[in-house]
């Protein structure tokens, strides 16, 4: 989600430029968009012109995944849905998670008629483990092809948690074309060949076009052609979104509440994903320096925090509860723990619990307001990106909160790139940022990445992504036993939860601030179908892969 | 034959420097490719498993562990075949051709964008300064307005007026991305069309520097000797204010016009992030914003090449035009 929020409204002022310039009247052009009313026009975000890859495998790819190229199955991380057929019919783990047996459709074709075949699936997944750079997964196992729709993969340890990636994000790639390749993590596929609901009819840098697969296993798409535009960034996101130019982008535009009232025909859906947090520099032991080592100043900035303020004047009321063990209160509500403190952070400050914290920690109130232990004032330098708009007002916002309780934080706008350097290598006391979710409705995927000691290092190495330098032995302790229990058997599953969250509440090396909603705005007055709060079949955001691609074969044109 | 020698050699040096700190400047700049990229796909939802940061690192070649001096060496001799090597932000694509296909763009549109200007600011700036103390000199502060004015703000302006809410022109985008691309007659002028309200927006600004320029130095050469002479020969005005006048008054602004055309290449990353023109702005801005030293380096090495290479040619045209120049050294 980038950012940038629309700083400048135009003014529409007429006589100021009354110079008499040498207008005769050209015809308005159809603009960026373009096409006819079957065409729907989606903008990701890209700024600036696109530079051809369609290789499912590269990071630089502009789309395929999932429209093109399918995976196996669809996880759906908006709900916890049972993941969806695609190229897969049913898959199941023996009873220790080594041995995953996939049941694959027998009617699928590529797109240039080739028939799909297990094959195919044993082709990837070897071609993934064989090439370091493109095994974006940590895929370690050994695939085998049983008969032509069958397919057994074998691994050495227990591997449950890796089935979501092996499933939902290994796109399946047809063997007779990707064998002649030499080396396919290079390769950016002019004419890519694929399964999917979709072919690629058009490329030119400022947009290219998919079309219906009429050869498509589940029948071609209602929808006919998906146009995808480069613009220069949000800010023409939103002219566009104005000029009725497009018909589905993701991201903030000014005053969110009344988008059906702003953009007549359009709507737009919220849906809560990435918890917004404080991440703290929090182990002095690995190098981190300032008040935040201590745990005590980390729980009395979470208590001192006004939360209901900071979601209406930085994120237009987008945000919603957040759970300080970092379960989503929506999607993960049978799993946030019982045996947590507060199930929900405070949404209002409670001065009196924070006071209480810093005072047993050994500070005291000097005479400026401000808390002091040992003569060292307990003052913290908080990160930002520079642009960053509700970022910046949610920390300057934190700041006059903070002060309220004895705490004095200062804000530092940075570039993006100083930003992310210092936050791999630790460099900073505080910083503002989301923790993300996994490949599955599943916070095991979350804790595993910014909590777990195997992924973080010490400052002036870089971390990723735990970095806020957290360690805790039952924490990792926990996950490991997660990684050898079934998804499915959510008992058995629900005390390693336990102790993760306590042990994340107690410590709060993620200081939670709110969780963040994704705002997509979408066309319903010229298709039908999109994900609705009621029906959240998708995550819907138009960046998001394959999720898009789910989105896309549920639209249907409008009459 | 000399004074062309010690320019050549002059040059020479000045882009060995260019390219120099076109090398360490970029690798100054904190943070790493890898980095950007993982944060990038983090905010799309994207995983952030530490299995991808390996892969991406390994696929990158972010860390060859070559020394500095031993990337410097090779950085010179790549240079020298023309490879500027492989942009991380649009992998695995060549620098050379992410360049090639944005700076047709740029230099169509900005160079149309100064010509004009320059040409509509010397004939206006002829005009107002022959009939000086006239009604045409409020043309000046006129001007002067609109180019102290951010440019940002003055195309936002117009964008709004005309594009929006008059609908005169399309309002973002380079052509219209149905047609398709070639030298045929839609996609040209649907090019056209777009072309037109950026390419306005640079005038309006830029003009009123030239105009300025062009002026005053009409007053001054107004007063001149030959123009007395000329007028007591009894000539047609007309021939005095372009023969004699204008033609003398106007050498100080080509030589800036040589300038302002090496410029060209850099000083489109406002006006392509205002109306989503394609180009090499919003390549150089990409570059930037991903750490892709190579893309930077390829970028930097075009600007500096336009800018040594406008004002050598203007260097030796200066030789020819004015040949005082040339008698001084």
């Amino acid at each position: 989600m980038s950012r940038i929020r629309s700083e400048s409204r135009r003014v529409s002022l007429a006589g100021a430029v009354a110079l008499g310039l040498l207008l005769t009247g050209c015809g308005a052009g159809d603009g960026a968009g373009g096409g006819g009313s079957d065409t729907l026009i989606a903008y990701t975000g890209q700024s600036g012109d696109y530079q051809i890859n369609f290789n499912p495998y590269s990071p630089t790819v502009i789309d395929g995944p999932g429209t093109i190229f399918e995976p196996l199955f669809f996880y759906n991380v908006a709900r916890k849905d049972k993941p969806e057929p695609r190229l897969g019919t049913a898959f199941s783990w023996n009873k220790q998670g080594t041995e995953l047996s996939v049941t694959l459709r027998p009617d699928a074709k590529w797109s240039d008629g080739q028939k799909f075949t297990a094959d195919d699936v044993v082709f990837t997944l070897d071609m993934i483990r064989k090439n370091p750079a493109m095994n974006s997964t940590g895929y370690s196992g050994t695939a085998k092809a049983v008969d032509a729709t069958h397919v057994k993969i074998t691994f050495d340890k227990p591997s449950f948690s890796d089935g979501p990636q092996i499933l939902g994000r290994s796109w399946i790639v047809p063997k007779h074309i990707w064998s002649q390749i030499a080396k396919p993590s290079e390769d950016v596929m002019k004419n890519p060949v694929g399964t999917g609901p979709f072919k690629l009819a058009d490329f030119k840098p400022q947009a290219f076009t998919l079309e219906a697969n009429p050869g498509y296993y589940g029948g071609a798409p209602a929808l006919k052609k998906i146009r995808f535009v480069a613009l220069s960034g949000n800010q023409s996101g939103a002219d566009a979104l104005k000029a009725g130019q497009i018909d589905w982008q993701t991201g903030p535009v000014p005053d969110i509440e009344n988008v059906s009232k702003n953009y007549p025909g359009y709507q737009a859906i919220t849906v809560p994903m990435n918890q917004t947090a404080l991440f703290t520099c929090s182990d002095a032991a690995l190098g981190c320096t300032g008040p935040q080592t201590d745990p005590a100043v980390r729980r009395a900035i979470y208590y001192a925090m006004d939360r209901t303020q900071l979601n209406a004047l930085a994120f237009e009321n987008t945000s919603s509860e957040i759970s300080p063990g970092f379960a989503l209160p929506e999607r993960d509500k049978a799993l946030v723990s019982a045996r947590l403190t507060d199930r929900l952070a405070p949404m209002q400050p409670q001065l009196a619990k924070a006071d209480g914290l810093l005072r047993a920690a050994g500070y005291t109130k000097g005479s400026d307001g401000v808390y002091a232990r040992n003569g060292t004032k307990l003052a913290l330098t908080v990160k930002v990106v520079s642009g960053w708009t509700d970022y910046i007002t949610a920390v300057s916002t934190l700041a006059e909160q903070l002060k309220k309780a004895g705490i004095k934080l200062t804000v530092q706008q940075v570039s993006w790139n100083e930003w992310s350097d210092a936050r791999g290598r630790g460099q900073y006391q505080l910083l503002i940022d989301a923790v993300s979710q996994g490949p599955a409705p599943d916070p095991y995927y979350p804790y595993s990445y910014f909590f777990s000691s195997r992924t973080t290092a010490p400052v002036g190495q870089t971390a990723n992504p735990n970095f806020a330098r957290f360690r805790n032995a039952r924490v990792d302790a926990a996950l490991d036993a997660l990684k050898a229990i079934d998804p499915q058997n959510t008992a058995a599953r629900q005390p390693y939860y336990d102790t993760i969250q306590t042990e994340i509440e107690k410590s709060m090396p993620y200081i939670p601030i709110l969780t963040g909603g994704t705002t997509s705005e979408f066309n319903a007055r010229k298709f039908t179908g999109w994900p609705t709060e009621d029906d959240l079949y998708a995550f819907p955001a138009v960046w998001g892969r394959p999720d898009n691609s789910q989105v896309f074969l549920h639209l249907k044109p409008a009459k | 034959m000399r004074y062309y020698a010690r320019k050549l050699g002059f040059y020479l040096v000045a882009l060995w420097a260019a390219v120099t700190l076109n090398f360490f400047i970029p690798r100054l700049m904190p943070g790493n490719p890898v980095d950007i990229l993982m944060a990038k796909l983090q905010q799309r939802g994207g995983t952030v498993d530490p299995s991808v940061r390996r892969s991406y690192e390994l696929l990158l070649g972010a860390d060859s562990g070559d020394s500095l001096a031993q990337q410097y060496v090779s950085y010179l001799g790549n240079m020298l075949h023309g490879d500027f090597g492989v942009s991380v932000s649009s992998y695995p694509a060549k620098v050379s051709d992410v360049i090639g296909q944005s700076l047709p763009w740029t230099i169509a549109l900005i160079g149309m964008a100064t010509l004009i200007s320059f040409v509509l600011g010397l004939a206006l700036g002829t005009w107002v300064g022959w009939k000086r103390g006239s009604w045409l000199d409020s043309l000046i502060p006129g001007t002067t307005v609109l180019a102290a004015v951010p440019y940002f703000w003055l195309a936002l302006i117009l964008a709004a007026l005309l594009s929006s809410t008059l609908h005169w022109f399309p309002l973002l985008g380079g052509y219209d991305v149905s047609l398709s691309m070639g030298w045929n007659r839609p996609f040209i002028s649907s090019a056209v069309q777009h072309g037109i309200l950026p390419a306005l927006t640079i005038v309006i600004s830029s003009v009123g520097g030239w105009l300025l320029g062009m002026r005053n130095m009409m007053v001054s050469t107004a007063a001149e000797d030959y123009i007395l002479t000329a007028r007591a020969k009894g000539l047609r005005p007309s021939r005095i204010m372009i023969r004699y006048a204008a033609r003398n008054a106007a050498l100080p602004s080509v030589a800036g016009f040589a300038t302002s055309l090496g410029f060209v290449v850099s000083g489109s990353v406002m006006t392509e992030q205002v109306f989503s023109y394609p180009g090499i702005g919003s390549r150089l801005l990409q570059a930037v914003e991903n750490n892709d030293y190579a893309l930077m380096q390829g970028i930097f090495l075009v600007i500096t090449v336009a800018v040594l290479g406008a004002n050598l040619l203007v260097d030796l045209l200066y030789g020819l035009i004015d040949p005082r120049t040339r008698a001084n050294n």
